[in-house]
């Protein structure tokens, strides 16, 4: 099932305390790692924790979630495939 | 050759593959995985990982009862390599110090109190005596009588490295002739929960330079080395087993956790290493490499070993596979395993590694061959980008170690956090009463001048050291600049938090971000990335002497001509955990106040610092003696100092009941001799009580100094027996 990427994107701002943001201010599409909010590999692994608190989705290696991490809406398409029904 | 070049004459090692040299060698010869399943604690979710743990009776074997887990490991290391050198120490105590690696503390022995807490709300706060990183310093040091400059370096996996180069650097300098050096770490729920939340542990463990390799393995253990001058070893004709001809450091200044991809940090410390033996790279037979099994580790080395050796890259392999990675433990084991392939000219394989991964295109050592050896290298790598690098040869050749020189030294900066502004009137004037229940910082006022990031990452302790780093030195990428920061307790809030989490909900819910906080190199280390500091980095944590110890690291680096500019500090914060445990003990009282607090001074040669503030013209460290003497102290500090130059003694009483006492007699004794009016003067009833608040004195005397021309002798005993002097003139 597909989920709101509004409610995920509040979910990461949350998760990584992320300052002056919105969700609106962060585009479905954009990169989330590199640019832009100026996230690292911390960060990736907050959204590792993130996945199973929130979704139930287990990930034990960080190669597997990186294609997921590259935008907000790769991230919600990879919770909608990998989240148990 | 110099009398003072450092030479190795006693090895002690407890280890997951072993007891003593000889034991833990056919381990390391064979390439046996010393890794099993965990029985130590459980660990619901990753308990079948295998682990380099020590599953035999250490009190059966020697150990005090009354001790850390880290403690312990530490003792019996300690015991068997004094044993080795066959040093008599009841001659030559004052003339022996000791510097050990230490990260983990008594961590896994607190975690039994706040289990123990969570789980069943009771409070069991004896768990925690031994809590501190210098604990460990302090029991070997009392008991086998080292009196001569003690120190805990807290650098997470490149601590005991640190320490090993800390200590050839003071028989270098000549505060010592005999200093005991390596590291000690019991395996803990903190350091096991956070790897695991950073997923960095291989879970078929680790398998360092494989094409397949997943992860590190965790371990635990001691190993020690008496390291001792040539002028020494020869004079007592003891038997040199190797040398220590060279040693670097040097700090990343990239990320908490991540060595930078190119391996520039390892290949600057490398190099440095080669600088100070005055060697070429092709002189080195053997690389022991940190490879811990992490991909980007072992990428990152690779190619620093690639750039270091110009793609002549010596025979090399790691140990980790043997030991587990006993963080600060593990670069004094890995030099153990340098000095006895020196020893046995023999190349120790890497157990794990059975395919070459392309992308890194080099191949360890993969069986136990002979091989001439005359120089060996040892590389140790730690969180905070912290860079550690040791090179050994065989005892029969000559050493031509570059020797310190001397230096002014001068304090160009000052930063401070403190409870309250402090003037010099206020110091001078009658004191003022304390204020409140708890000397508390509040809420910092500086952190407009923090990024976001920094702001939403960093732990308060963090931000208090990069504040008073930035108000001491503006950054300057064209200086080389080292960072020796200490502290005593760490920070407190996120560790506390992240192991309440572990423990509360049983390993579920990590908290990744807080464990890098947790270290207590990560005050040093976000200085060094926020001030491009890429020499020296270091976190001593010595109770209430942390700060001069930092102190003399950061001179030590100008006098060796490693760094332009040292930027050394300390800082404390108080805690929930702090504040309960103290009051339990009856710590707490009218006189005696929690505090909490930074202080960063930047020291440059006094020629080279455009508008100093003051200068630092002695520092020594060392031990007191049970029962305590005012006279011993007195001669002392007449020894280092000048008395005719002292307007003022400032000294750390009004913190302790038990100090307090010992201050005023060093105080009557000092008076006495130095034939005219010196003052007395304290400053715990401005900043509270709290380890690292001897740098909140070391700012009063740079202050005093400064605004009224008198010398100020900064003068710190600490509760477990360490002792410092300081002398801040105009």
């Amino acid at each position: 099932m597909q989920i709101s990427t509004h409610e995920l994107k509040s979910k990461i701002i949350e998760s990584l305390k992320l300052q002056d943001i919105t969700p609106e201010q962060i585009d479905d599409d954009a990169p989330l790692f590199g640019t832009g909010l100026g996230l690292d590999s911390i960060d990736a692994l907050e959204l590792v924790v993130l996945l199973e608190k929130e979704y139930g989705i287990v990930i034990k290696d960080i190669e597997e979630g990186r294609p997921a991490f590259r935008s907000v809406r790769t991230l919600a398409d990879f919770i909608a495939a990998k989240r148990p029904q | 050759m110099s009398a003072r070049n450092p030479v190795i004459t006693g090895l002690g090692i407890v280890s997951a593959a072993g007891f003593g040299v000889a034991e833990v060698w056919r381990a390391v010869a064979a390439g046996t995985s010393g890794l099993k399943p965990l029985t130590l604690f459980q660990s619901p979710r990753y308990g079948q990982n295998p682990t380099g743990e020590i599953q035999r009776d250490l009190l059966a074997l020697g150990a005090p009862t009354r001790a850390s887990r880290s403690d312990k490991l530490g003792f019996l290391a300690a015991r068997d390599a004094l044993a080795d050198a066959k040093i008599d120490l009841v001659r030559s105590g004052d003339r022996a110090g000791i510097v050990l690696g230490t990260s983990v503390g008594g961590s896994y022995d607190s975690e039994i109190f706040l289990t123990t807490l969570i789980k069943r709300g009771k409070m069991r706060a004896r768990a925690t005596r031994f809590h501190e990183c210098s604990s460990t310093v302090d029991l070997i040091a009392e008991h086998f009588g080292l009196y001569g400059p003690g120190m805990a370096l807290a650098t997470a996996c490149s601590s005991s490295a640190l320490a090993i180069a800390t200590a050839a650097e003071m028989i270098m300098a000549g505060e010592a002739d005999v200093m005991l050096t390596g590291g000690a770490d019991s395996l803990s729920r903190m350091t096991w929960g956070g790897f695991h939340a950073l997923l960095l542990v291989d879970a078929a463990g680790c398998r360092p330079f494989d094409v397949t390799r997943a992860g590190m393995s965790h371990g635990e253990g001691a190993a020690m080395l008496v390291l001792e001058s040539e002028e020494s070893a020869l004079r007592r004709g003891a038997r040199i087993l190797a040398r220590l001809s060279g040693w670097g450091t040097s700090c990343d200044a990239y990320h908490a956790t991540a060595p930078h991809p190119q391996g520039a940090g390892a290949t600057a410390a490398m190099q440095a290493a080669l600088r100070r033996a005055k060697l070429e790279p092709s002189a080195i037979g053997y690389v022991n490499a940190h490879g811990t099994g992490t991909r980007d580790n072992d990428q990152a080395e690779a190619i620093a070993l690639k750039t270091v050796f110009h793609n002549r890259v010596p025979p090399f392999s790691s140990t980790k596979r043997v030991f587990g990675h006993s963080l600060a433990a593990s670069g004094a084991m890995e030099a153990i395993v340098c000095v006895e392939a020196l020893r046995h000219q023999e190349l120790p394989p890497n157990p794990g590694f059975t395919k070459c991964d392309p992308t890194i295109g080099l191949e360890p050592v993969t069986e136990c061959h002979h091989a001439p050896l005359v120089h060996v290298m040892s590389n140790s790598f730690g969180f905070g980008g912290n860079n550690g690098v040791l090179i050994f040869s065989k005892a029969e050749t000559t050493q031509h170690t570059r020797a310190p020189g001397k230096v002014q030294v001068a304090v160009g900066g000052l930063g401070v956090i403190g409870p309250g502004v402090v003037t010099i009137k206020e110091i001078t004037a009658p004191l003022p009463a304390g204020r409140g229940p708890v000397f508390s910082c509040g809420t910092l006022a500086d952190t407009a001048m923090l990024t976001p990031n920094q702001r939403r990452r960093l732990s308060r302790l963090q931000q208090m050291a990069l504040i008073t780093a930035r108000q001491s030195h503006a950054p300057d990428a064209t200086q080389r600049v080292s960072v020796s920061i200490g502290t005593g307790l760490g920070c407190l809030e996120d560790a506390g938090a992240f192991i309440e989490n572990l423990i509360a909900k049983d390993e579920r819910e990590p908290m990744p971000s807080r464990f890098p906080n947790s270290v207590h190199n990560s005050p040093a280390g976000q200085v060094a990335i926020d001030q491009a500091a890429q020499a020296m980095n270091s976190a001593p944590t010595v109770g209430e002497i942390t700060f001069e110890c930092a102190l003399w690291q950061g001179m030590s680096q100008l006098a060796i001509d490693e760094a332009d500019c040292s930027l050394v500090g300390a800082t404390d914060e108080v805690d929930k955990y702090l504040l309960s445990i103290g009051q339990r003990w009856g710590v707490w009282d009218d006189q005696i106040k929690p505090g909490e607090g930074a202080v960063v001074a930047s020291l440059a040669p006094a020629g080279k610092t455009a508008v100093p503030l003051a200068r630092v013209t002695a520092l020594k460290l060392g031990r007191y003696r049970t029962p305590f003497s005012a006279e011993a102290e007195a001669d002392w500090i007449a020894a280092a100092v000048d008395l005719s130059q002292v307007d003022m003694f400032l000294s750390g009483a009004g913190g302790s009941q038990k100090l307090e006492p010992m201050y005023q007699a060093v105080a009557a004794a000092l008076l006495k001799r130095a034939g005219k009016k010196v003052e007395h003067q304290t400053y715990k009833q401005l900043c509270g009580e709290y380890h690292s608040a001897s740098g909140f004195g070391f700012s009063v005397a740079v202050n005093l100094a400064r605004e009224q021309k008198r010398g100020v002798l900064l003068y710190t005993l600490s509760q477990r027996g360490a002792k410092a002097l300081c002398f801040v003139q105009p």
